[in-house]
C-alpha cells in the first residue's frame, strides 16, 4: 500500500527547511560581519592604547642621552600587557602582569611572519596575535621616534623606539559571540511562530478542499447527488477541480442512466420474448390437438425464437459497436462504393422479392475512414430499413458524394415516412414511439441506435429527414481517409 | 365473461387471447396501444382487464390511473416485465388488483383471472349455486339437484353470467357486451335463443330455480333460498 502522507506537514516542513537554512545564513554572515566589526574597534582601541604608551617614553635625562618607560603618567587596563624597547633591543619597561620570557611578544611576530605581512599598514605598526601564559592576545607593535633634546644643535638625539602592546581577545569573543546569538534566537523564535502560523493558516486555507473532499465522498452508486461546497467553487485553484467533478458526474449520470435505461428495456425485450415462446407452447399444451395445429404451432414458436434470436444478436452488435471494438483507428479504411455494392447484393433477393429498385450513384474509388465491416453494417441497416417501409414497385436510390474532407452517403426511399413526433427519438434503443412500424414488421428497434453507435464511433454523422407517406432521407457523412484527403488538397 | 387485452406484443396478445377463449372461453377484445386499450375500457363492458406496463402512446400505469379516475372498478391485472420501473407497491397502490411478471405461466394466468373476475363478482369460490342449482367454474360443469347437466359453450357462459349476478335483472345489451367480443356479430336474438335453450335444459323446479324473462327488460335468475 502507498503511504499516504500530508500536504499539510510537506509543506509547513519545506518552509521552516528553507527558514532554517536562512536563519543559518544569516547567523553565519552576522558572525562574520561582527567579528570583523569588533576587530576593527579593537584594533583602534590597541593602536590607541600603545600611542599613549610611545607618549609615555620619557628622555631618561642621562649621561647617554638614553629614553625611559614613564609607567606613571599612562592609564592602561591591568590585564593588557605590553613591552618597550629601543633600537638596541634594550627593555625599556614592561607590564606588571607580564611574566612571561623575555621577548616573547617580540618572538611570535617572527614565527608569525606571513600573517604579519599581511596585516602591515602603511604606517610601521603591526597586528599580530599571540599567546601568553594560555591566553589568547592580540598584539600590535608600532614603531615611534623619540629626539632627545630637540633644542639641541643638529636636532637631537634621535632614538628609535618598539611598543609591543597586547589585549585579550576573550571580551571581543565575548561580544561578537553576544551579538551571534541575538540573531539566531531571534531566528528560532521566528521559525517556531512561522511553524505553528503556517499550520493554523493552512488547516485554515485548507479547509475548502476538506469541504470538497466531504461533498465528493457523499457521492455514490446510489446517490449521484454532488454538492461542491461555495467556498470550494470561489477558490481560484479548486474551481477547475470542481467543474470537472460536475462535468465528469454529470456524464457519468447520464451515461449510467443511459446504461440502466438500455438494460431494462434489453429485460423487457427479452422478458416479452420469452413470455410469447413460453405462451405459444403452454397454448399448445392447453388441449389435445390434431397435427396441423401442433405444426402450425410449432412453426408459429420457431419465428418467435427466430425474433429473440434476432433481438440478442441486434443488442450484442449494438453492445461490441459502443464498446469500440472496430479495431484501431489507423486501420479503418474502406472503399465506400465498394461496401454499398457488397450490401445491395446481399439484398437484392429481397429487393427483387418485393419489387423495389435500388439504384446506386457516385463515384469509385473514394475511401472512408472506418472499418469496412461496420461501414457494411451500417449500409444494411439503413437499406433494410428503406426496404421494409418502401411499397411495392418504388425505388431505393443510394448516393456517394465526396465532399471536402467527408464522404456523404445518401440513401433516399419512397415510404411511408416516420412521423414528425417520432423523429427525435429514431436514434434511441428500442424507440418504440411507434410499434406499428417495428413489431409488425418484425424489426427490433435496435438498427437505428446500432446505425448512430457506428456513425459516432468513426466520427460521422447521421440525420433523417422525412416526411409522411413521401419518403425518407438518410444522410452519413464520414470522414475521408487520409489518402483521399491529401488528393483533394493537392487538386 | 369478457377480457380486454391491452398488449403491444401481438403475439404475446395473440397468445393470451386464444388461451382465454380456448379455456375458460371468454370473450376477448386486444388493444395493441395504451390509447385504444383506454377508449375500449371506457366501454366498460369488460370483466377483467389485462395490461402490459410498457406501451405506446399512454404506458400501462397511465391507463390504470385513467381507469381509477373514471370511477371503473372493473379488476386489472398487470403484466409487467420490468418491476424496477414501477414497483409493484406502486401498481397496487395505483389501483391495480394483481400483477403477473413477463415470462408468466399461461395456466397461472387463468387462474389469476378466473380469481379476479370472481372477486369482481363478489364471490370466493370456484363453485356457484342458487337453489339445487351447482355451476363449477373451474370444470365448467353444471349439475342440477346432483344430476350433471350438458351445456353448449355459450348456454354455460349466460349461466355463470347470470349466476354471479343472482337476482339481477341483466339486458340482453348486457349479456351481448360481456359475452361477445368485437369480432362477433350482435344479434340480440342469439342471446334470446341460447337463453329458451338454456331455461328448456335447467328448468324450472321445486324451489323456484329458473331464469325468469322481464319483457323489454332482461333476464333474471331466480332462487329460493340465497345461493353462493
Amino acid at each position: 500500500m502507498m503511504r499516504t502522507y500530508s500536504l499539510t506537514r510537506r509543506l509547513i516542513v519545506t518552509v521552516l527547511l528553507i527558514e532554517l537554512v536562512s536563519a543559518l545564513c544569516v547567523t553565519a554572515v552576522a558572525f562574520l560581519y561582527e567579528r570583523h566589526a569588533h576587530f576593527r574597534a579593537f584594533d583602534i582601541l590597541l593602536r590607541g592604547r600603545a600611542d599613549s604608551l610611545l607618549g609615555a617614553v620619557q628622555d631618561a635625562e642621562d649621561a647617554n642621552d638614553n629614553v625611559m618607560l614613564d609607567g606613571t603618567e599612562v592609564m592602561l587596563p591591568s590585564s593588557d600587557i605590553y613591552e618597550v624597547k629601543d633600537a638596541s633591543g634594550r627593555l625599556l619597561g614592561r607590564s606588571s602582569n607580564w611574566t612571561g620570557a623575555d621577548g616573547q611578544l617580540h618572538q611570535q611576530k617572527f614565527e608569525r611572519d606571513g600573517r604579519e605581512r599581511e596585516a602591515s599598514g602603511s604606517d610601521h605598526s603591526l597586528f599580530y596575535e599571540t599567546t601568553v601564559n594560555g591566553k589568547t592576545y592580540r598584539a600590535i607593535r608600532i614603531e615611534g621616534l623619540r629626539i632627545v633634546d630637540p633644542g639641541d644643535k643638529g636636532g637631537g638625539i634621535r632614538r628609535y623606539v618598539t611598543v609591543y602592546y597586547g589585549s585579550s581577545t576573550n571580551r571581543v569573543w565575548k561580544a561578537v559571540f553576544r551579538s551571534v546569538s541575538f540573531y539566531a534566537i531571534s531566528s528560532l523564535i521566528v521559525l517556531a511562530v512561522t511553524g505553528l502560523l503556517m499550520a493554523w493558516l493552512l488547516n485554515r486555507g485548507l479547509a475548502p478542499l476538506r469541504a470538497l473532499a466531504h461533498g465528493a465522498a457523499q457521492v455514490s452508486v446510489v446517490s449521484w447527488y454532488f454538492s461542491p461546497p461555495e467556498s470550494a467553487r470561489q477558490s481560484k485553484e479548486l474551481a477547475p477541480l470542481v467543474i470537472a467533478m460536475e462535468d465528469l458526474l454529470s456524464g457519468l449520470k447520464q451515461a449510467f442512466e443511459r446504461q440502466r435505461r438500455f438494460a431494462g428495456d434489453a429485460a423487457h425485450e427479452l422478458k416479452t420474448s420469452v413470455a410469447v415462446v413460453k405462451s405459444s407452447l403452454q397454448l399448445l399444451q392447453m388441449k389435445r390437438r390434431t397435427a396441423e395445429e401442433y405444426e402450425a404451432g410449432l412453426e408459429r414458436c420457431l419465428n418467435d425464437c427466430e425474433r429473440m434470436e434476432q433481438i440478442v444478436a441486434q443488442m450484442l452488435t449494438l453492445a461490441r459497436v459502443e464498446e469500440g471494438k472496430g479495431g484501431q483507428p489507423a486501420e479503418w479504411h474502406a472503399d465506400v462504393l465498394q461496401c454499398i455494392h457488397e450490401v445491395v447484393g446481399q439484398l437484392s433477393t429481397t429487393a427483387q422479392g418485393s419489387g423495389i429498385s435500388v439504384l446506386i450513384h457516385g463515384e469509385n474509388g473514394i475511401h472512408a475512414t472506418i472499418n469496412p465491416e461496420l461501414l457494411k453494417l451500417l449500409c444494411l441497416n439503413l437499406l433494410m430499413n428503406a426496404l421494409q417501409h418502401s411499397p411495392q414497385g418504388t425505388g431505393i436510390s443510394v448516393q456517394v458524394l465526396r465532399l471536402e474532407d467527408k464522404v456523404e452517403v445518401q440513401i433516399s426511399d419512397q415510404g411511408d415516412g416516420i412521423a414528425p413526433e417520432v423523429l427525435p427519438y429514431i436514434f434511441e434503443r428500442f424507440s418504440r414511439s411507434d410499434p406499428s412500424r417495428s413489431r409488425k414488421t418484425g424489426g427490433t428497434g435496435l438498427g437505428l441506435a446500432i446505425c448512430k453507435g457506428i456513425v459516432d464511433q468513426c466520427r460521422g454523422t447521421i440525420e433523417v429527414v422525412s416526411q409522411l407517406n413521401t419518403g425518407t432521407l438518410v444522410t452519413v457523412r464520414i470522414p475521408l481517409a487520409d489518402e483521399d484527403r491529401k488528393k483533394a488538397l493537392q487538386q | 365473461m369478457r377480457i380486454l387485452v391491452v398488449e403491444d406484443e401481438v403475439r404475446l396478445a395473440a397468445n393470451i387471447a386464444s388461451a382465454l377463449r380456448e379455456g375458460p372461453g371468454f370473450a376477448v377484445d386486444c388493444a395493441e396501444d395504451g390509447e385504444t386499450g383506454l377508449m375500449l375500457a371506457r366501454n366498460q363492458c369488460y370483466d377483467l382487464i389485462i395490461l402490459d406496463l410498457m406501451l405506446p402512446k399512454i404506458d400501462g400505469l397511465g391507463v390504470l390511473k385513467a381507469i381509477r379516475a373514471h370511477k371503473d372498478q372493473t379488476p386489472l391485472l398487470i403484466l409487467t416485465a420490468r418491476g424496477e420501473v414501477f414497483s409493484k407497491i406502486t401498481l397496487l397502490n395505483a389501483g391495480a388488483d394483481d400483477y403477473l411478471s413477463k415470462p408468466f405461466d399461461l395456466g397461472e394466468l387463468l387462474a389469476r383471472t378466473k380469481a379476479l373476475i370472481r372477486r369482481g363478482k363478489g364471490v370466493a369460490h370456484p363453485t356457484l349455486s342458487a337453489g339445487d342449482l351447482e355451476v363449477n367454474t373451474l370444470e365448467q360443469t353444471v349439475h342440477k339437484g346432483g344430476e350433471a347437466i350438458t351445456l353448449s359453450p355459450m348456454e354455460y357462459r349466460i349461466l355463470e353470467y347470470l349466476m354471479h349476478r343472482p337476482r339481477v335483472i341483466v339486458s340482453k345489451e348486457e349479456l351481448l357486451e360481456h359475452l361477445y367480443d368485437y369480432n362477433w356479430e350482435h344479434h340480440s336474438n342469439v342471446i334470446e335463443v341460447h337463453v329458451s335453450n338454456l331455461r328448456r335444459k335447467i328448468g324450472g323446479s321445486d324451489d323456484g330455480s329458473a331464469i325468469e324473462t322481464l319483457r323489454g327488460r332482461g333476464y333474471r335468475l331466480l332462487n329460493g333460498r340465497q345461493g353462493r
